[in-house]
């Protein structure tokens, strides 16, 4: 690709590929600019935050001084990220990568990006302006030799091999150097936090590259997905494998705060928290492919971050399992202008039913896949159950979170439908005990409430709320959350109803009615795939392998999606990458293949 | 008496620790004491903070004994004069021991004349402690004082 064209600085969304070390996650520009890293962890504030303020947000720039083409792949089955950069004199190949942590004594947190010249002579300049955080101005300093900027708990030293002479320029530090075949430099940035810094050597930096790589590799040459669309259902698990927030097996449900949901609104959002929500689509993925490990830490960090609130289960959680999420707005310029740039997340104080749908199918999965339930899992489950019987009856925000008033959301009662129904299952399969004869009543009278007030006959479909008769491509989840049998009509016209009404060739959007919110936003990732997954488990193969052949063509080049996409330009929006939109690539592929047999 | 230092000592580190990790979590300094001893003895992260804890509790109870011979010597000993002992300690720490002494015997420490080679380096602490936060001094004389001052209540105490 050529070099990208920036709007006042800022890089399409779809233009970035993201690296990790299960910690936090950097996005990477393919234009070499680093525009995003939090640290020391992924829910910290940014030290380069220029996705959010191309101005004072801080940055990690690497490339030719002169005009450049670029190529770019992940080292196969890994998230080592390799870019190319081709210029008229020369190539150079720049691998970007944040090691994982080897026995020795390695940075807290350490960013590598090595530059080998492939061929010709290539000028090229790096600049690094730390701005700690979220955008604040720091004094550097040197310390051994090494430039360093310090703010408070947190320090990250930039340390250059065979990369030029590190000069302190207008707030950053810089250097440049010229490539030849052979050649090879590094600039690495290693980051403190509550603890001096460490200064890596470099035989030791190029042998956590190595090792980073050849980890990343075995863990994917693990995982156990066979069909079609192989490709993009190992990079979609190495995507949330980046989103696992390893000190407490939380998944973050993107990396970003605030890209927008449409260009310069104000749908902006931290993603930087794990949503309960999600669980039954990880878990689900995570089995399927083969990563026991990863659900049980899920599933147990999902327990345990709900103990303080059960027997209600919060929206979202910190990463660190705390609850609180307190909204606020930064003083950030915003992504292309786009304002609020909020972070915390203020749905966390929301009503929403359906999570408990979602965490007691998740518990069924675990429960199917481990053969049982931990005791105390079973009693806190069993809880949750009596507490869905006790407030199925409000209204909520449903799941879209939306900030309109709330209303009795078609999705959230099919979900405590759901609840109660695998409540009972697991209680017939003698894994939990409790008042089943109660869950089953309840359990009833949900569906007697959804089939008699959230059904139109005229449209042949389940409606976004009750007496209304509006759609909502949540009702998709009534086939996938298995509300009802696939194939039962209303679920068939449920279907072909959001095809009709919300599709747009592989796009779907999420609804069509009032949120609370202004402005528009574009197609929801996860509804396309959810149509396909819905389509697979209603055997409508056909439909299903063809939208999916179009839905896996919509990736960037690095075969990552964000939460939503502008179906006129394929643009991408919102928070990125998104958990949401990989986990509901993983389950449609696996659906169907399941479907095919 | 030795029993009121050897207690003082080991309280007194405790709340030297407690108060070091708790200005670290305020953002007020990077200093990390257990991990820079630890360090000295292994590159493993998680032992060198083990150990690092453990060899803290050691010097703790050994700087105890210093001040006992100091109190024995002047045939005086209290709250306040344990303090005041704690504040020449932080300052020795400060100036000498940590910003001096220490990278001289750290294997992994950075000195001014070092740069980054082929072994990891700890950041130095530099004059006062300065450079693991701009707070680090005050932390560092207020944590001492408290540490003194408890070895000396308890050496007074058993007297």
């Amino acid at each position: 690709m050529p070099t990208p064209n920036r709007l006042d600085g800022y890089a399409p969304i779809g233009d970035y590929a993201a690296i990790g070390d299960g910690r936090t996650v950097a996005l990477v520009a393919s234009d070499g600019a680093i525009d995003w890293l939090c640290l020391p962890d992924l829910d910290s504030p940014s030290v380069f935050g220029a996705l959010l303020d191309a101005e004072s947000g801080g940055r990690f720039e690497l490339r030719p001084e002169e005009p450049f083409d670029t190529t770019r792949r992940y080292l196969p089955g890994t998230n080592v990220l390799e870019t190319t950069f081709t210029t008229s004199r020369g190539v150079v190949r720049v691998t970007d990568a944040m090691t994982l942590p080897t026995s020795g004594l390695a940075p807290y947190r350490e960013l590598v990006r090595r530059i080998e010249g492939v061929s010709g002579l290539v000028a090229m300049r790096w600049r690094i302006e730390p701005r700690p955080a979220y955008g604040t101005t720091v004094r550097l300093e040197r310390r051994a030799g090494v430039p360093i900027a310090t703010h408070g708990q947190d320090a990250v030293a930039m340390i250059a091999w065979d990369a030029g002479e590190p000069v302190a320029h207008d707030g950053g530090i810089e250097g440049r150097l010229l490539t030849a075949e052979g050649g090879l430099a590094h600039v690495v940035l290693a980051a403190a936090h509550q603890e001096p810094l460490v200064l890596p050597a470099r035989p030791e930096v190029d042998a956590r590259l190595a090792a980073t790589e050849r980890s990343w590799r075995d863990w994917s040459a693990g995982r156990l997905y066979e069909g079609p669309w192989r490709d993009a259902v190992v990079r979609s698990a190495l995507a949330l494998r980046l989103l696992v927030f390893a000190p407490s097996g939380a998944i973050a449900a993107a990396a970003t705060t605030s890209l927008p949901e449409m260009i310069g609104g104000e749908r902006n959002w931290d993603y930087r928290f794990s949503w309960p929500r999600d669980s039954a689509f990880t878990l689900r993925a995570l089995l399927a492919l083969g990563c026991s490990r990863e659900a049980d830490a899920f599933f147990s960090w999902l327990l345990h971050a709900s103990q303080l609130t059960y027997p209600e289960v919060r929206v979202l959680y910190r990463l660190n399992g705390r609850p609180e999420a307190g909204e606020r707005s930064l003083a950030l310029a915003g992504y292309r202008g786009s304002r609020p740039v909020r972070v915390g997340n203020g749905a966390a104080g929301q009503t929403q039913l359906d999570v408990y749908g979602e965490v007691l199918d998740a518990a069924h999965e675990v429960a199917r896949s481990d053969g049982g339930l931990d005791r105390d899992h079973a009693r806190w489950l069993a809880g949750v159950a009596d507490h869905v019987c006790a407030i199925w009856r409000q209204r909520d925000a449903g799941i879209w979170e939306v900030r309109s008033e709330a209303a009795h959301f078609t999705q959230s009662k099919m979900m405590c439908a759901v609840a109660l129904d695998r409540a009972s299952t697991l209680a017939e399969q003698g894994f939990l005990r409790g008042n089943v004869a109660r869950w089953r009543g309840e359990r009833d009278e949900i569906r007697a409430f959804v089939e008699s007030r959230c059904y139109s006959e005229d449209k042949r479909s389940y409606t976004r709320s009750a007496d209304e008769d509006l759609l909502d491509a949540s009702l998709l989840l009534g086939v996938i959350g298995r509300y009802a049998e696939a194939t039962s009509p209303r679920l068939l016209g449920t279907v072909d109803a959001v095809r009709r009404e919300l599709a747009r060739g592989p796009f779907v959007a999420r609804y069509l009615g009032e949120d609370g919110l202004r402005g528009g936003e574009g197609a929801f990732l996860a509804c396309s795939f959810w149509l396909v997954e819905a389509y697979a488990r209603q055997g409508r193969i056909d439909e299903a392998t063809a939208l999916m052949d179009e839905l896996i063509g919509l990736s960037n080049d690095v075969g990552l999606y964000a939460e939503e996409i502008d179906p006129a330009t394929g643009a991408f929006l919102g928070n990125f990458p998104q958990a949401l939109s990989h986990l509901a690539l993983i389950n449609a592929a696996v659906a169907v293949v399941e479907a095919a047999g | 008496m030795i029993w009121g230092a050897i207690v003082g000592g080991l309280v007194g580190t405790l709340v030297l620790t407690t108060v070091l990790r708790a200005t670290s979590e305020l953002g007020l300094t990077r200093m990390d004491i257990p991990f820079l001893l630890g360090t000295a003895v292994t590159e493993d992260r998680v032992r060198a903070k083990a150990i690092g804890y453990a060899l803290h509790f050691v010097f703790g109870l050994l700087f105890a004994l210093v001040y006992l011979a100091i109190f024995l010597v002047l045939d005086e000993s209290g709250v306040l004069l344990g303090a005041v002992f704690g504040f020449v300690h932080a300052l020795f720490a400060a100036t000498a021991l940590v910003n001096v002494l220490l990278p001289v015997v750290h294997p992994r420490m950075g000195t001014g004349f070092d740069a980054a080679g082929s072994a990891p380096l700890l950041e130095p602490p530099g004059f006062l402690l300065l450079n693991y936060g701009r707070q680090t001094p005050l932390v560092t004389i207020i944590a001492h004082v408290l540490y003194g001052g408890i070895v000396g209540g308890f050496v007074a105490w058993a007297a």
